[in-house]
């Protein structure tokens, strides 16, 4: 499958000895500046593992609570902190990030790749998981956590009816972990896209990376509508910006639409990539290919777009139009038919094959028959009728809990016990691993196949008693002694995985006989995963190539040499696999650790109402960010030594492709994503809400604001055929000085108007929802419009150093898309804010 | 990278689904704005300009996504291509089809329902 394109076959021990000298992670204190995805992936578990024990806790009291009617062993209020804090933690502290760590971990082993293109920001993304988990997780144990519901419905969230700081949790410190998932995301995508192996094409692709690519996306553009909507109901309720007030012309349906906007993706952004650990597991016990791996990638793409199109059957009783609702049952029928298609690929993969029953089989099975129950539920509450009779009641959470935990954690346990040996070096137990897979499936069947009927006898969801005489108090019974079955099943599961570690069989090299590149490195891996980078130009490397393993460990293939100090991957092209840089990537650092830090103190800021805490913890984040911006490209520190062997392709810094251009366009594709939700809101509200008060006259100064559009276009314009004469190998220091600093200039002034616009008008941000939308819009492109100055500024300032010239021109290209996109965004503004009102009867 | 008009650039693959995600807000969109503005008075049932508009939409969207899908199978069948681009291609021509189909499908209420109950 592979020739060796290096014949310098040098002494393996020494190689790899050069190799830790440059990848090595230290110890001690120095170890939180650990940017290596190996390192990062296992954190992210880790920590994912402690969130969900404290949400499966959570859990517990819950079912104890429900086990008797009229039991008193949880008080009402410390109750709804208990669910809220359950749906909370199980979601967005564990679901989400336990994936994302997985792929983090994986992707780059899977792909032939030494790191994810990213590492800092994975570093960033682990810090800001873990404190705003932590700051969330505090509040209970405070005794003041949320208690509206793990998504937050206004007004009940609202200050009016929530008035102490628990919903401030929720909504800082969902915010704050939400970083981390759309910068993991982010990381993802480009490194899926651009640090494949020589040869790896998208058709070559393991099928794992497909359903990771196509999550990241999702979380890219679902993730920033709930960003949006914390962020305005925030707002609300720390300075009364009545976005979702109804006398004051706000609508709290507006919060409903943003929630779900992410919120059905979301099972998706869960599944996919649980789905994606069966489509690696199955072949590998089937002991041969994926059955309509073509077929699976559709299915993949096509689950990933129409999930986005649900999001209003979670909002059926709501009052919309019998023919809006038709729309979205229609839409909820038709996203099980690609997912149905993925599960026939797998019973074919299952029929065509000799499938070997080891534990992470069994957990498979169990997944298939509890998911496929689970996605049959949905369907029934994908009809407007059924769904009326059963919103809101424990059928739903039944049903949340088939697809949730069928849907992920299945799979997921399936995909730990398959990797535990990349853990740890050694293999799995059958017989404890069998009696906790057992203990876990019946335990869950009894919870929640009975939970069904209790739902069906109508008890409503949240409640935290009932009476007796309802029928309700046998099932309840049942479910509760499930939920601890299922618990000691898990307790088993951990006492395996904990015991192995000490007592389990030493693992040989690919142990399952799995095709995926990640069993070519060494079990547990070394932090650089391969020696050297070999050629692959099928999906099944290791079937195909046994030794492979070893070849790559004496180091028969590219990228060999380190004396240079840097730490190097493939940069290839996103269809064929075809080399085109070699990409350098930033080392071990405190950056990311101090950012996240001083988000964290800017966060606890926010909830603490210490104001002037969370403002200067922000400037002193951004600088450091800032800091870590500056490390980059050219610098010294980022690329010690430029040069490369004879024969090599450039580095990406001295090239005008560099993954950095593709982090910044997904980057603001999530941004964009942020700013279409807004501008959603500004036309719902225009259009739905009752009490929308739209004044008689402009309340912002129109003049101000063109002549801020203005100034932005000019600096676009400006920079663009200095660009170009860049990126054609042209431009003298002294021209680019100019032209950057300029831009720079402008791009102040623009943001001095807008802020003028802000000040002088007559904006009333805290009396009509109108004013307040405003308010927030041209604050983002204020915002916007000064960090983009400040990134051109630093460019002036790193073409005086060196670090930006003719020979290496690729910085200002990333920082030239930010502002084009500050420009469409602040016309789309004007045209929404200036244009629009007059054509609709306002001002 | 081939060049962003090439039937084999993978920045095609989703295109189908985008179109159908874009036809998706355009007609819960207008649904509601055609209901806030200008609702048919409810007698009317189904038969109204309302209903009469989503429904052209969704033709007009059908009707694209068809021959977008028609023009990537065929792109799929050149001899030149390689292996890879015809991945692309045939993907692409997939993913256009069923987002014909999902607009057919989605859209079919328009047939029955009245806009504004």
């Amino acid at each position: 499958m592979s020739e060796p394109n290096n014949q310098r076959v040098a002494d393996p021990e020494q190689l790899h000895d050069q190799f830790n000298d440059v990848w090595g992670n230290p110890s001690g204190w120095k170890s939180l500046t650990i940017v290596n995805h190996t390192t990062v992936g296992i954190r992210f578990m880790l920590t994912g593992l402690g969130f969900f024990l404290f949400g499966g806790l959570l859990a517990m009291l819950v079912r104890t609570q429900l086990a008797i009617p009229g039991y008193e062993f949880l008080e009402p209020d410390v109750y709804n902190q208990v669910f809220t804090m359950h749906g909370t933690v199980m979601m967005f502290l564990f679901a989400v990030p336990m994936m994302e760590g997985l792929a983090v971990y994986l992707i780059p082993k899977m792909l032939g790749a030494r790191d994810l293109v990213f590492p800092r920001l994975s570093a960033l993304g682990y810090w800001c998981y873990l404190f705003g988990g932590l700051i969330l997780c505090a509040s209970l144990l405070l005794g003041i956590a949320p208690k509206a519901g793990w998504f937050m419905y206004t007004p009940l969230s609202s200050a009016v009816h929530t008035p102490g700081p628990n919903s401030d949790f929720w909504l800082i410190g969902i915010t704050f972990v939400e970083i981390s998932a759309v910068s993991a995301g982010v990381e993802l995508v480009v490194s899926i896209l651009r640090t494949r192996a020589e040869g790896m094409a998208l058709n070559k692709m393991p099928i794992y990376a497909w359903y990771i690519l196509v999550m990241a996306m999702m979380i890219v553009v679902g993730f920033p509508p709930l960003i949006l909507g914390s962020i305005l109901l925030e707002l609300e309720r720390a300075v009364g910006l009545p976005f979702f007030e109804v006398a004051r012309g706000g609508d709290p349906i507006l919060w409903q639409h943003l929630f779900w906007l992410f919120g059905h993706p979301e099972v998706y952004i869960i599944f996919l990539p649980a789905a994606g650990i069966v489509s690696t597991l199955l072949p590998v016990f089937c002991q041969r290919p994926l059955v309509g791996y073509r077929w699976v990638v559709l299915s993949i793409l096509t689950t990933g777009f129409i999930s986005f199109g649900l999001w209003v059957h979670h909002m059926f009783t709501v009052g919309i139009p019998q023919l809006a609702q038709a729309f979205f049952s229609a839409a909820s029928m038709l996203v099980a038919i690609p997912t149905g298609v993925q599960v026939f690929a797998w019973i074919a993969t299952l029929w065509v094959g000799k499938p070997r029953y080891h534990v992470p089989m069994l957990w498979l099975v169990g997944f298939l028959v509890i998911f496929v129950c689970g996605g049959l539920t949905g369907v029934m509450l994908a009809l407007v009728p059924f769904d009326w009779q059963v919103h809101d009641t424990h059928f739903v959470v039944a049903h949340m809990h088939y697809v949730l935990v069928g849907g992920m954690f299945f799979p997921l346990l399936a995909g730990i016990y398959y990797w535990l040996p990349h853990f740890s070096g050694r293999m799995p137990s059958l017989r404890l691993g069998k009696w906790g897979f057992w203990l876990v499936f019946i335990g869950f069947n009894l919870t929640f196949l009975i939970m069904h009927w209790t739902g069906l006898m109508g008890m409503p969801r949240r409640i935290y008693t009932y009476q007796s005489g309802l029928g309700w108090d046998l099932p309840n019974l049942i479910s509760s002694v499930g939920s601890f079955i299922m618990a000691i099943g898990i307790a088993t599961v951990l006492l395996d995985i904990v015991l192995h570690f000490r007592f389990g069989q030493k693992a040989p090299n690919n142990p399952w006989d799995a095709d995926t590149l990640e069993w070519s490195t060494h079990l547990p891996p070394s932090a650089y995963n391969f020696v050297s980078l070999p050629p692959v130009r099928t999906r099944h490397p290791m079937w195909e190539c046994p030794d492979l393993g070893e070849r790559i460990d004496k180091g028969e293939f590219a990228l060999t040499v380190i004396d240079h100090g840097r730490r190097e991957t493939w940069g290839v092209e996103p269809l064929t696999g075809k080399v085109r840089e070699i990409i350098h990537l930033p080392g071990n650092s405190w950056l990311p650790f101090a950012a996240s830090v001083f988000i964290a103190i800017m966060c606890l800021g926010l909830l603490t109402k210490f104001y002037w805490v969370a403002l200067a913890a922000c400037i002193v984040a951004v600088a450091v960010l800032l800091r870590w911006s500056w490390e980059n490209g050219a610098h010294p520190l980022a690329a010690p030594d430029a040069r490369v062997q004879p024969g090599e392709p450039p580095l990406h810094s001295r090239t005008c492709d560099g993954p950095g251009l593709w982090g910044m366009g997904v980057t603001l594709l999530a941004n964009g994503a942020l700013y279409l939700s807004l501008l959603f809101g500004w036309f719902y509200l225009w259009t739905v809400s009752p009490n929308w008060l739209v004044p008689d006259d402009p309340v912002i100064d129109q003049r101000l604001l063109l002549a801020s559009a203005v100034l932005l276009s000019v600096a676009v314009f400006w920079q663009r055929p200095v660009l170009r004469h860049l990126r054609q190998g042209q431009g003298e220091p002294a021209t680019l000085i100019a032209c950057f600093a300029g831009v720079a200039l402008l791009g102040v002034l623009h943001a001095a108007l807008l802020l003028w616009a802000l000040l002088s008008g007559d904006l009333a941000p805290r009396s009509t929802a109108h004013d307040a939308v405003i308010t927030v819009m041209l604050a983002y492109s204020l915002v916007h419009g000064a960090l983009a100055s400040i990134l051109s500024a630093l460019q002036a300032l790193r073409v005086h150093y060196g670090y930006v010239c003719k020979r290496t021109p690729y910085e200002p290209l990333v920082v030239e898309q930010l502002w084009q996109y500050n420009l469409a965004v602040l016309w789309i503004t004007y045209c929404s804010v200036v244009l629009f009102p007059p054509t609709f009867g306002g001002a | 990278m081939q060049p962003l008009r090439s039937p084999y650039n993978p920045v095609h693959i989703p295109l189908g689904l985008v179109l159908w995600s874009i036809w998706f807000v355009v007609i819960y969109g207008g649904l509601s704005v055609g209901c806030s503005l200008l609702p048919p008075p409810p007698a009317q049932g189904q038969w109204t300009w309302l209903n009469a508009s989503l429904g052209m939409l969704s033709v007009l969207t059908v009707v694209a996504l068809l021959g977008l899908a028609r023009l990537f199978q065929r792109a799929a069948r050149r001899d030149r291509a390689t292996q890879s681009e015809r991945f692309v291609a045939r993907l692409a021509a997939g993913v256009n089809l069923i987002g014909a189909i999902a607009t057919v499908f989605v859209a079919l209420p328009t047939l029955s329902l009245p806009p504004c109950l």
